[in-house]
């Protein structure tokens, strides 16, 4: 296996980054570095999928944006999660714990699976 | 830096300018800005840096729906465009300031042509003589020849008129800092010239009681290299600004130079007018100077026009 295929995980990556803004308000790439530590570096995601993410969450209301000077003096656009973002984000693990426990019955356990 | 800059605004080149695509642009800009800095300082060459912003960037067609472009290969419209190189760019330019010194030099020669007239030789004008007119005519013929001549040479640039053409953001760049450092000589060109058609009233008035032919002769010839000054700072400046604007307006292309954007008016015929405005103003100025020799006085429709200028600028901005 090569990694995660983009058509699997697409469907997860609102979550990955509402996860990641629960807490406090963060920016594109501090948010996709976040993702490839917590992925142990097994899910790299792209700039333009972030990019995607963030305005069509903005345009659904899940995020807003703003801008900030950086450290060097910079402007850089943050996003902050809004309430109905926390209430997307809570449907979303809904489904995925659904999502897996059923795809988890179709999945054979052990190495030696479809040898048998 | 500067390639994965390059990287990013030959993507976009040919985007329809707008404003989710810029602010698409600039988002993205600072995304790989932030990568590349942390990946530098964890101490990875710069090469390595670039190729890791790269290859990590993605595929524009995954935003094409949020930017409001339906499908990016329907873009093709604008990819079609002939793209001008560096090495023809500089060619042009080397082109374009020798012909815009021979037009000027055109000039200067009409404007003294009929200086032949105005010399007194002892006590005889040759004002009558076959001599001035011979004079006049060879020297009018010479600068027709030198019009003629730069107009065909000027020929084979003409599909950058009349073709879609397009730059590249490094050309574009060069050209820009090219402009910016003829910036001084072209305001000290256009200032001495001015200077000097003022001026030219000078030897009418100093040097009238001791020679009226003379002082003539001198003023025309001032007026001359002023008007020289003027034209070939004109034709060398045309040229950047020909360059700059091959990016279409409404492609991303167009932001390459941000002092290039034009001031766009609200009002068609407003627009139209202010896109002649400068060369009509040049007109109205050696029309009258010319018909009226009121040099000393006419130069007012420099500051009239700067002025108008200002304020149409303000009113009509779009």
């Amino acid at each position: 296996m090569n990694g995660i295929s983009s058509d699997v995980i697409r469907g997860y990556n609102d979550t990955m980054i509402l996860y990641l803004l629960w807490d406090h308000p963060s920016y594109g790439y501090e948010i996709s570095k976040q993702i490839k530590s917590l992925s142990q570096e097994k899910y790299v995601i792209k700039e333009t999928t972030l990019y995607s993410a963030f305005t069509r969450m903005e345009k659904n209301g899940y995020v807003e944006s703003f801008n900030d000077d950086t450290e060097n003096g910079r402007r850089r656009t943050y996003y902050r999660i809004t309430e109905s973002g926390r209430a997307y984000y809570l449907d979303k693990c809904a489904e995925w714990t659904l999502t897996k426990e059923v795809v988890e019955r179709f999945i054979k356990e052990g190495n030696d699976s479809g040898n048998n | 830096m500067e390639t994965i800059r390059n990287y990013l605004e030959t993507m976009f080149a040919k985007l329809p300018n707008t404003t989710e695509i810029r602010k698409a642009k600039n988002e993205l800009w600072q995304m790989m800005e932030d990568k590349y800095t942390e990946l530098t300082h964890e101490g990875k060459t710069e090469n390595e840096a670039i190729g890791i912003v790269i290859s990590e960037f993605g595929n524009l067609d995954e935003i094409s729906d949020d930017l409001g472009i339906k499908n990016l290969m329907l873009q093709e419209q604008f990819g079609n465009s002939r793209a001008v190189t560096l090495e023809e760019v500089k060619e042009y330019f080397r082109d374009k300031s020798r012909s815009g010194y021979m037009r000027a030099l055109g000039v200067f020669l009409c404007i003294i042509s009929v200086c032949g007239f105005l010399i007194k030789i002892g006590d005889n004008w040759i004002r009558s003589g076959s001599i001035a007119t011979v004079f006049m005519f060879s020297v009018i013929a010479v600068a027709v020849g030198l019009f003629i001549y730069s107009g065909i040479s000027m020929g084979k640039w003409d599909y950058l008129r009349k073709q879609k053409c397009s730059i590249s953001f490094a050309t574009a760049e060069y050209v820009h800092n090219r402009r910016e450092s003829f910036r001084v000589i072209y305001a000290m060109m256009i200032t001495i010239g001015v200077i000097l058609c003022i001026l030219s009233i000078l030897p009418y008035l100093l040097l009238n009681i001791v020679s009226v032919g003379f002082a003539n002769v001198l003023m025309f010839v001032l007026v001359g290299v002023g008007v020289f000054l003027l034209v070939a700072a004109g034709n060398i400046n045309t040229g950047y600004t020909v360059i700059l604007s091959l990016n279409k307006g409404d492609t991303m292309g167009a932001e390459f130079v941000p002092s290039q954007r034009q001031v766009r008016y609200n009002n068609k015929t407003v627009e139209t007018i202010m896109s002649v405005w400068w060369p009509s103003v040049t007109c109205v100025y050696l029309c009258w100077s010319f018909l009226s020799f009121d040099w000393h006085f006419t130069w007012i429709v420099w500051v009239i026009a700067g002025v108008v200028e200002m304020l149409i600028k303000n009113i009509y901005r779009d």
